[in-house]
């Protein structure tokens, strides 16, 4: 495993970059209507939940990621086995995100430009990125972390002072009762993104305060989940609950809209920027992950090696899970959540601590 | 040695990424479609006119602009608007760049016709070129290209007068306002809320409006003019709602700013006239034996810009009886609006939606037939006015030439 070591605040950074991620971009929890940033919130707190178990999790074995404890725990070879699998979970979540962000690009702006030269040019930098370290990317963060609060506060001025929100667009709340919010609850918002926090076991080892650890996943979390919550009631606010539902990316209408004196307008430029950064820190933390747990399960010393081959396998990838871009959202709103979020994000990891919790028990109950 | 091998290879490899110019667009290969007018052939095809600036003679400044025409029109036909567009490119030398049209025009009958002006609209609307604040407008008494083609003496731009007028019109009358692509698209799917879009008149000489000569004249022969608003139902025009009583629409929709109203003061027509400066309109619905009643409530503050009258401007009293004149008077405009729209069953202002978002339950049972219910519905209309200021007069002169 890399030597790598993290400061709080590039922790912090990093949570608050991935979570955002491509939540912000898309149209999360639109299922629900007007009521989206309801279904949001509830994510989050579920979110906090779920994270508890990772955190319980990594008390138990501070100093390794997840592969490791996993052959700790079930054992040598069903843990690696596990770990394996999650390696494909992370290398398949890259390959979603590196497609959802080549695919923005494609439809907004780079329309004649194949996705694949758009997505290769990415996966340069994110291999690129690896190759320099954790210690490298968690300081880029912290850079980018800046531009992305300027340019997300600019823009929040910006569409108030345009007078484009109209609160009352968010009425009735509850119209059609809970139900449907705690449908999109459990089928989308607990784990995307805030069950994605399970990419974190991977690198919390290199936390260099570990009393800190608790405070700031949850501050990251929270921060992201009220600037996710924030962005929805403004999408919903501007556009009205039908062109939200029907917008492939309402974040990017939202901003169309800004018009002030006649010349601060097309802004799309503020929503390809942040784009870029999120896109970029998100793809980089799965293929992080995906990279350093492979090292751990197959022993390699040097992990550097092994960004090529997986940056290839994740380029690929995000070419051909799909074949158009209704098939890949058909395939993360109804295969991704039950067939890989759940499994991997909760039911795999809450299984795990009540063997670990056994197991340490039994340490403890029966002393040497 | 070797490092340097590999920082030359690296700068060669990264030069062809690092310009970006996979499908670079040259800005003298680009014609800028400022306005689209679209119209309907004897032939069932769209008959589309593109509005294309021609930069070097809109430039103003020291230079002054070329002596051509700022604008040129192509026209083109095709099944859908895509095809029209494609079909253009064999007559245009440059392509069509989409990002800057600020106006669509389309014709009466186009708009009539539901299903051909309903396949007009997701074009722009998916298109991510097009922007969506894209004003959208009716050709009245003309045809689109009629207006497309009309040149503009005050801006050279037709287009920039068109938009420009319609925003002073809603700032200073309020008898049109902006409305764009989202906006039409939202009120044809919503059931609470039918759309409305601007009327466009070409008055004058038509057959001069598109010549140079038109524009050396003070009074042109020819010109564009906001006129009435267009009513949408079911997807397709049905009626037009005339501009004196389109004010009352604006009202509703809390998007009268200004605007004169002439009041009668005692026996004496046109004797005095309130210019609101602010003004804030709140639709809300209550439950009166189990049916919705509509309350709206205006709240405006303005001046009083004429006095022609002997008039005592100085009694508070008097300054009370103006506002009670003035609240009647635009309670009166509302209400004319209000039954105008209850004549075409059409519920252009959205009460609808109001009732849905108060009371989701009662909009459920009233959703479906909520066109013919608003037909009957009860409306109040409230309006308080403040009369703030007088001006830069006291008693107006009328006050000592009748002595």
């Amino acid at each position: 495993m890399e030597k790598a070591k993290v400061s709080a605040f590039q922790m912090f950074v990093l949570i608050v970059l991935f979570e955002m991620g491509s939540a912000i971009l898309l149209g999360l929890g639109s299922q629900a209507k007007q009521d989206a940033w309801i279904a949001i919130l509830f994510g989050l707190g579920g979110g906090v939940i779920v994270f508890f178990i990772y955190y319980r999790l990594y008390m138990y074995y501070p100093d390794l990621p997840l592969t490791s404890y996993l052959q700790k725990i079930v054992g040598k070879w069903p843990g690696r086995f596990i770990g394996f699998l999650y390696i494909v979970y992370f290398m398949y979540q890259a390959s979603r995100i590196l497609r959802d962000f080549g695919e923005l690009l494609a439809t907004t702006i780079y329309n004649n430009t194949p996705l694949f030269v758009i997505n290769t040019l990415m996966i340069v930098t994110i291999i690129y990125a690896m190759h320099k370290g954790f210690e490298v990317l968690a300081r880029v963060g912290e850079i980018f972390f800046g531009i992305i609060y300027l340019t997300a506060i600019l823009g929040m001025l910006l569409i108030v002072f345009s007078g484009l929100i109209h609160l009352e667009n968010l009425k009735p709340i509850l119209e059609n009762g809970l139900k449907p919010v705690i449908k999109t609850f459990l089928r989308e918002t607990i784990t995307f993104p805030y069950g994605e926090m399970i990419v974190f076991t991977m690198v919390l080892p290199f936390f260099n305060d570990k009393k800190k650890v608790k405070i700031v996943c949850l501050g990251g979390m929270i921060l992201a989940g009220i600037n996710i919550t924030i962005t929805t009631i403004v999408n919903i606010a501007v556009l009205g609950v039908g062109l939200f539902h029907r917008a492939t990316f309402p974040l990017l209408s939202t901003v169309g809209r800004i018009q002030i004196a006649d010349f601060i307008e097309r802004l799309d430029v503020l929503f390809m920027l942040y784009l870029i950064i999120a896109g970029f820190f998100k793809i980089a933390i799965y293929f992080y992950a995906a990279v350093a747990g492979a090292a751990d399960i197959f022993q390699i010393k040097n992990q550097r090696k092994l960004g090529f081959p997986i940056g290839l396998i994740v380029l690929f990838g995000s070419i051909t899970i799909a074949s158009n871009i209704a098939e890949f959202i058909q395939e993360g709103s109804m295969i991704v959540p039950f067939y890989l979020s759940w499994p991997f994000q909760i039911i795999i990891p809450f299984i795990l601590l009540i063997i670990a919790f056994l197991r340490n028990r039994k340490k403890k109950t029966s002393p040497a | 040695m070797k490092k340097w091998v590999k920082v030359i290879l690296l700068i060669g490899l990264s030069v062809p990424i690092l310009t970006a110019c996979w499908n670079q667009k040259e800005l003298t290969d680009l014609a800028f479609v400022m306005a689209l007018g679209i119209d309907k052939g004897e032939d069932d095809l769209y008959h589309v006119s593109f509005q294309l600036v021609n930069p070097g003679n809109v430039s103003s400044g020291q230079n002054g602009g070329g002596q051509g025409l700022p604008i040129a029109v192509y026209k083109s036909t095709g099944r859908t608007m895509t095809e029209a567009a494609r079909n253009a490119t064999k007559k245009v030398s440059r392509r069509l760049y989409y990002a800057h049209t600020n106006v669509v025009v389309i014709s009466e009958e186009v708009a009539r016709e539901r299903t051909q002006f309903l396949n007009l609209l997701d074009s722009f609307a998916r298109d991510p070129e097009f922007r969506t604040t894209t004003e959208i407008l009716i050709a009245r008494g003309a045809s689109a290209e009629e207006i497309v083609t009309t040149l503009t003496i005050l801006d050279k731009l037709p287009v920039s007068k068109i938009t420009k007028e319609i925003k002073s019109t809603e700032a200073m009358l309020g008898e049109n306002f902006s409305i764009t692509i989202d906006d039409l698209i939202d009120g044809i799917v919503g059931s609470g809320k039918e759309p409305v879009l601007n009327g466009y008149q070409l008055i004058g000489m038509k057959e001069e409006a598109n010549k140079a000569v038109n524009l050396q004249k003070t009074t042109t022969d020819a010109f564009l003019a906001a006129d009435g608003l267009a009513v949408f139902k079911d997807g397709a025009l049905i009626d037009w709602i005339e501009s004196k009583k389109s004010r009352g629409v604006l009202w509703v929709l809390d998007k009268a700013k200004s605007t004169s109203i002439t009041l009668k003061w005692k026996g004496k027509k046109n004797a005095l006239v309130f210019a609101p400066i602010r003004s804030k309109t709140k639709v809300s619905t209550i439950l009166k034996h189990g049916k919705p009643v509509i309350n709206i409530k205006i709240e405006n503050e303005g001046w009083l810009s004429e006095a022609n009258t002997a008039i005592d401007l100085i009694d508070p009293k008097t300054i009370g009886k103006i506002e009670k004149l003035t609240e009647k008077a635009i309670k009166k405009e509302v209400q004319i609006s209000v039954k105008e729209a209850k004549r075409l069953k059409c519920d252009i202002f959205g009460f609808g939606d109001v009732v849905h978002k108060e009371n989701p339950d009662l909009w459920k049972k009233l959703e479906r037939d909520w066109n013919n219910y608003f037909a009957d519905l009860e409306v109040n209309v409230k309006v308080d006015s403040y009369l703030r200021r007088e001006g830069v007069r006291t008693n107006p002169f009328w006050s000592d030439i009748n002595k």
